[in-house]
């Protein structure tokens, strides 16, 4: 059986649900997933960039941290996240808080991964959950900024009625 | 004033962190406005929404010229798109990372196989 490609739904105002399928047993997504030296495999940065740090500890209570670096001097995002559950294999949820240089938040969110398997083939499931339908929005026109794409929507409502 | 680029960027984001400054490239995203058409729905004093509007013009989302005695501000949206750059190709690659995965799994079982099979 060949991977499904990603399938991406929202279900809810607030959520994004990511659905890929693996041609693995989820034991081995669940590794390749957590573990940092794999992660640094397949967590392609944006063209130009390169992970600085990649840390992962998926138990309760443990962090998920990584810096990116851009190619100019200076340049530099990071992602913080806490595992609030770990069921090896199973479910993993963790926040995650995108920050810029300055340590200024730019946008966060919670995000669940739920893997299943059958003949050797694993379905994860990512469930992303976001503060309100606005930075949801946002995430879903890749783009946009917070605020922006649901505001030019008001924007436009707004010309509607005034004509 | 001369800045490498991620400052200009983190200028811009702290621009945009504020929903009152969101509000003011809303309405400017619908044309020009002066600084009192920008302040009364915003319900705040005309130099708080100068404040805000000084935030903007410092992150060049905002340009602002001088008629008689209107302050007209307007958007500047190339500041905006390279803003959004890195977060839009972060999340654009998602399927890109997927299929690194798919051949790194490939590569896992290939060395369970032969893990099992030395033992």
């Amino acid at each position: 059986m060949n991977p499904q490609g990603l399938q991406v739904t929202t279900p809810t105002d607030t959520t994004i649900v990511l659905t890929r399928t693996f041609n693995a047993p989820r034991r081995l997504v669940w590794e390749a997933m957590t573990t940092p030296d794999k992660m640094r495999r397949w967590m392609l940065p944006p063209p130009g960039w390169t992970i600085a740090v990649c840390e992962c500890d998926a138990r309760v209570a443990g962090t998920l941290r990584l810096v990116w670096h851009g190619a100019e001097a200076g340049q530099s995002m990071a992602l913080h996240g806490v595992f609030t559950e770990a069921i090896t294999h199973e479910r993993m949820t963790h926040t995650e808080v995108m920050l810029l240089r300055t340590g200024e938040p730019i946008g966060s969110q919670v995000e669940t991964h739920e893997f299943s398997d059958k003949g050797g083939v694993t379905t994860m499931r990512i469930t992303q959950v976001y503060v309100s339908k606005e930075v949801r929005d946002c995430a879903v026109a890749s783009g946009a900024c917070p605020g922006m794409e649901e505001g030019f929507k008001q924007l436009d409502e707004l010309l509607a009625q005034s004509v | 004033m001369v800045l490498d680029r991620s400052s200009r960027l983190d200028l811009v984001f702290h621009a945009l962190a504020h929903p009152a400054r969101r509000a003011i490239i809303r309405q400017l995203s619908g044309g020009e406005r002066n600084l009192s058409e920008l302040a009364s729905p915003l319900k705040m004093t005309f130099p708080a929404a100068t404040k805000h509007v000084r935030v903007l013009e410092r992150a060049r989302l905002v340009r602002r010229r001088i008629a008689g005695r209107e302050h007209l501000c307007r958007l500047h949206a190339g500041p905006l798109k390279e803003a959004t750059l890195w977060t839009e190709q972060f999340r654009k690659n998602w399927e890109a990372r997927f299929e690194a995965l798919d051949a790194l799994l490939e590569e896992m079982k290939t060395e369970e196989r032969t893990r099992a099979r030395c033992r």
